[in-house]
């Protein structure tokens, strides 16, 4: 039976194109095109990994020849409680940037997806996408002119409706959330793209189906609507979280010494500190590779949820 | 803008009569070398085009040594050190890096700079004639903190000190004296805010947040017989009584409205040019400032305002040339050079950013004209001047000395308790 079938679907369609040349030589062809995206990932991701795990056996100070300190570093790290203050802020940060750009991100996507006039909804796509493109020292140094505490547009015209503002990146109560508003203006385009995207995906026919069937817009949405772009959702949750568990570039920007208090202290920012300017090398490198133990281990605990809700 | 500028000085200047004698190349100290030389230095984009113009000025002098720059606009000194520790560990190769006294030790204590001892023998008249022209402090200074193992790495640059630069109409609108000796106490200074607030509204000064110590905690504490670490730098000292009044004072000055908010994006500069801010706390650089908004004269130089006494913070540039260099001899043709008057008053003239070492240069119209008036009281400042505590951890007491004045000033901590907090993270950091 087999055998007929294959028959039949064989000759049922035009004969392939037969590469030349034998299997090996077809082999290196194809390694010869993968090879300058190895050589990349070689280069910057996999070797520097490495070397991380290497250094992270040793005290450097990359002047002076490194020394063997086994697991010195991973059992500093326990005592440490700036890490686990800058792990805190990290995990703060990461959270509020899930929750705020999943919901905000969807919340856009429909309300643009209802738009009918294709002018004003390309403007406003463009409109949300369009932060994404500037770089983020130049929306840091931005939002530093808007929120300045004597002289911001915030500042003044909060100000002028008898509002007082406090001290934003001088308050420790304020600074994390202010750099977790100013990543939401800054990010939220991409965010929204993608679930504009993953809504555009959704079968008509489902939701019509549903219209017929008597379903509410509310009821649409959350029983057809939600599940057919969990997998979007999903792909957005994981790299949403991933991209802000290693936020660096405005708090090194706008809270260069880690906030009041070092309330805005990620982790990232902690391991670049010990690092690149207390020298400690070996222990910069053991808590990068905490951090990808962390981000892995969430990333896992994502996809091991994800079955429980993402649509097949 | 403060911060880019440093607090340390950026070039060297001059001695005596520098020999550009020898020749051939080689590796040592003989000869004047030739070849390319690739040097490292902290500038931004308007420090670079001096730089620019004195390594060309050098090139005229010796033809046969070209050099390869690198400015590197880091934020500051102790930045500008993490940055070349980790080029040097990268394997980029220097054979010049100017360093300021924030980097010194640390650069000393790393085996990668080249003792000068052999070549400060060979030309023994001409570092012997440099030196006696500059103030012996910057000698003494030099060797203790920067080459604390007996043996000379750096020859001293250029240095700078703090000052106040005050815009004279803003205080003749308010009916407020300057004094000709340019000499006030910390009362007189705020007495003079509070006018100058009330019947201008200008603020008297722009404080910073302490993220840059050398400029905005080190002046204050000086002036009341204080410092962040003791004269060795073993020990904190930032929670003495003197200094936790130092940073109670500050913060009054805050609290009565006399400074803007710390946190924000204040341009004192241009402030000051538009008549809403009455002085500008800066060593040399700010010089510069005052020529680009052309208010060079309606400018006047005052000293810092004092509690106990006169003081000042010190930072100094120093060149030192790098073990690993393949070209020491024309390395130490270059640093002969700049010990020439002929450098420093080149580069005085450029636009250069610190005092010139040579005191007769910084006395010379070179340095004095198309600047403020008083300004010769930054070089006085040397006299009674205390050098800018710069461990080898340098970065990481940076951070909590600038913390811990930023949680006093903002009112996080009470003062005390702010300062205390900073002293016991400062202990193990020495």
């Amino acid at each position: 039976m087999t055998i007929s079938l294959t028959r039949r679907r064989t000759a049922s369609r035009p004969p392939a194109v037969q590469p030349s040349g034998s299997a090996g030589s077809r082999q290196w062809v194809g390694y010869a095109f993968l090879s300058p995206a190895l050589l990349l990932f070689v280069v910057f991701v996999a070797g520097p990994f490495v070397a991380a795990i290497v250094l992270s056996l040793y005290r450097w100070d990359m002047l002076t020849p490194a020394q063997f300190a086994g697991f010195g570093n991973f059992t500093a790290m326990f005592g440490d409680p700036l890490l686990y203050r800058s792990l805190a802020n990290t995990f703060v940060f990461a959270s509020a940037s899930l929750i705020t750009h999943l919901v905000g991100g969807l919340l856009l996507a429909l309300g643009v997806n209802r738009l009918k006039n294709k002018v004003l909804s390309y403007f406003v796509r463009t409109s949300l996408f369009f932060p994404f493109v500037i770089s983020w020292a130049a929306v840091a140094l931005l939002w530093k002119y808007v929120l300045d505490p004597s002289f911001g547009l915030l500042t003044y015209y909060l100000g002028r409706l008898g509002v007082d503002t406090p001290n934003w990146f001088n308050d420790p109560s304020w600074a994390l959330p202010s750099i977790i508003g100013i990543d939401f203006w800054h990010t939220i385009g991409f965010t929204f793209v993608i679930m504009l995207a993953g809504l555009q995906t959704v079968p008509n026919t489902l939701l019509e189906a549903a219209r017929l069937d008597g379903a509410n817009a509310r009821q649409t949405l959350w029983h057809v609507t939600i599940p057919m772009m969990s997998p979007t959702i999903f792909f957005a949750a994981v790299i949403t979280f991933l991209g802000a568990f290693q936020i660096f570039d405005p708090i090194q920007i706008i809270t260069p010494q880690g906030g009041p208090d070092n309330s805005t202290m990620s982790v990232v920012m902690y391991l670049y500190q010990k690092g690149f300017q207390s020298f400690q090398v070996g222990y910069a490198s053991a808590v990068s590779l905490l951090v990808f133990a962390v981000m892995m281990v969430v990333t896992l605990l994502q996809f091991w949820g994800s079955r429980r809700w993402v649509h097949q | 803008m403060l911060q880019l500028l440093g607090g340390a000085a950026v070039l060297p200047a001059v001695g005596g009569l520098a020999g550009c004698g020898g020749s051939g190349g080689g590796n040592g100290a003989e000869g004047s070398g030739k070849g390319t030389l690739t040097l490292a230095y902290l500038g931004d984009a308007t420090q670079q085009a001096a730089f620019k113009a004195l390594f060309a000025d050098f090139n005229k002098a010796h033809p046969d040594i070209k050099i390869s720059a690198t400015g590197i606009a880091s934020g500051d000194w102790a930045t500008f050190a993490s940055t070349i520790s980790t080029r040097l560990a990268g394997g980029t190769q220097y054979d010049i890096v100017d360093v300021a006294t924030e980097g010194q030790l640390l650069m000393s204590s790393k085996n990668v700079l080249e003792p000068l001892d052999r070549y400060i023998a060979k030309d023994k008249a001409v570092v012997d004639a440099y030196y006696a022209g500059i103030d012996p402090h910057l000698k003494e200074w030099t060797k203790k903190y920067g080459s604390p193992d007996g043996r000379t790495y750096f020859i001293p640059g250029g240095y700078n000190s703090m000052v106040l630069y005050c815009n004279t109409e803003v205080f003749a609108k308010a009916g407020v004296e300057l004094s000709d000796d340019g000499q006030w106490t910390w009362e007189q200074f705020k007495a003079a805010g509070e006018k100058i607030n009330a019947r201008t509204g200008a603020y008297l000064t722009a404080l910073g947040d302490g993220a840059f110590p050398f400029g905005d905690i080190m002046p204050w504490l000086l002036t009341n017989g204080a410092s962040t670490l003791s004269a060795d730098w073993k020990q904190p000292t930032f929670n003495s009584p003197q200094a936790i009044e130092a940073a109670t004072f500050v913060k009054s000055l805050l609290d009565a409205g006399l400074a803007p908010k710390l946190g924000g994006t204040f341009d004192a500069a241009a402030q000051l040019a538009k008549g809403k801010l009455a002085t500008l706390g800066g060593g040399r650089w700010p010089t510069l400032d005052m020529r680009r908004l052309k208010i060079v004269d309606k400018v006047r130089i005052m000293s810092w305002p004092t509690k106990t006494g006169p003081g000042s913070p010190i930072g100094w540039d120093g060149w030192p040339i790098l073990r690993a260099s393949k070209n020491k001899a024309a390395a130490w043709t270059f640093l002969k050079w700049l010990m020439t008057k002929d450098a420093s008053e080149f580069y005085a003239k450029v636009g250069g950013t610190n005092v010139p070492a040579l005191t007769s240069v910084a006395a010379s119209s070179t340095f004095l004209s198309d600047a403020p008036k008083g300004s010769e009281l930054l070089a006085a400042a040397i006299a009674h001047g205390t050098p800018i505590p710069s461990p080898k951890q340098g970065a990481a007491v940076q951070r909590a000395i600038s913390a811990g004045w930023k949680s006093a000033l903002t009112g996080l901590k009470p003062v005390k308790r702010s300062l205390d907090a900073a002293n016991e993270q400062l202990k193990p950091l020495l």
